[in-house]
């Protein structure tokens, strides 16, 4: 029952994406050239939605929520690693699937390298606790630093302040 | 212009916004990274069981009897079918004049299908490495991560961006000579 919960999810998710552009390198590139914002609009509009629709889950006790830990030090250089591979590709990990779904064929060798990438760090893994562990701050979220109780009063204002970047702010090109 | 999506980003977002809320709760966030290890766990425990069963990453991702696809695996074969059948509808399948090329590509580095392959698969590398050290990807950690306030998936966010940013800059620098 929940693998086809996870198969009717995935497909909605996939159309969804696939039909707002989000496979494409060109799209993907431009937004990393800043010159072609629909990428970053389409990410900041769902993290807009997507940050009050779960703290307000979250109030009626309903977001089966998963925060990840933050261990600064690692994460930024995982970061710096994941852009480089970010715009040598041209795809994330999850639209190079989209992707190759349309037939592209380099992104299906994205997909491959991604399968090698991470049975890579699979092998190197005990060489990387210490860095996770160097500037681990465990599980904390803004509504955890600053120590307010219904996440729904920080996560309001954040969203609205996307929406106004996002509709106001940014353009859609910049040549 | 053929490139120019279907949907626009604002119905794009609101209706992925509001998947990502149903997938958190009924089950939990979105997130895509992780499959790629849960892939090489089965690939590897069908091919070679005691190396599978010795790394002690790919054991966090199967039980000893039991290292078969779950919920989230089938949510990635989901959206590959649905982007599938998605660009069927709408006619943008196989659309590239060249499958292994994007024309932007081509048109900045030349016609070499190999080089483009090879740029294909580095980064593919990178980009789950990168993952799998930060525990989450553009999913996981920026829509889902953020989502929730998640300190560490704000830095991720800052620190791909300035790398992505940096990197495609230099990869296409020399555009405007050409």
């Amino acid at each position: 029952m929940k693998l086809l919960l996870g198969l009717a999810i995935g497909t909605a998710i996939g159309a969804v994406m696939q039909l707002g552009g989000a496979s494409s390198y060109r799209k993907i590139l431009g937004s990393l050239l800043l010159k072609d914002m629909t990428i970053i609009k389409l990410i900041l509009m769902t993290i807009a939605v997507t940050t009050v629709g779960i703290y307000a889950l979250d109030l009626v006790d309903m977001a089966n929520m998963d925060i990840k830990p933050t261990y600064v030090l690692g994460i930024i250089i995982a970061g710096l690693i994941f852009g480089v591979g970010f715009a040598i590709s041209g795809y994330c990990p999850g639209t190079c699937v989209l992707a190759s779904a349309e037939g592209k064929t380099d992104a299906m060798v994205t997909l491959l390298g991604g399968l090698v990438g991470a049975a890579l760090y699979a092998v190197v893994y005990p060489l990387m606790l210490p860095l996770i562990n160097l500037t681990n701050f465990g599980k904390i979220t803004l509504a955890s630093v600053f120590n307010v109780s219904n996440g729904i009063w920080i996560a309001l204002p954040f969203s609205a302040i996307l929406l106004v970047l996002i509709f106001r702010v940014l353009k859609d090109r910049y040549e | 212009m053929q490139d120019s999506p279907v949907l626009s980003w604002k119905v794009a977002g609101l209706l992925l916004g509001l998947l990502v809320i149903l997938a958190t709760a009924l089950v939990k966030p979105f997130g895509v990274s992780t499959q790629y290890v849960v892939t090489d766990a089965i690939v590897l425990h069908s091919t070679a069981p005691a190396a599978a069963e010795s790394n002690e990453y790919l054991n966090k991702y199967g039980e000893k009897d039991d290292w078969s696809v779950g919920y989230g695996w089938m949510l990635v074969l989901g959206m590959f079918l649905g982007s599938g059948i998605a660009a069927l509808v709408t006619n943008r399948f196989r659309q590239r004049k060249n499958p292994s090329m994007p024309a932007m590509w081509q048109e900045q580095f030349g016609d070499h299908k190999g080089k483009r392959l090879i740029q294909a698969f580095i980064g593919g590398l990178l980009l789950l490495f990168g993952a799998r050290l930060a525990g989450g990807c553009t999913s996981g950690h920026m829509i889902s991560g953020i989502s929730q306030l998640t300190v560490g998936s704000f830095i991720f966010g800052a620190s791909i961006f300035a790398s992505g940013i940096l990197t495609a800059r230099t990869l296409y620098k020399k555009r405007s000579s050409s």
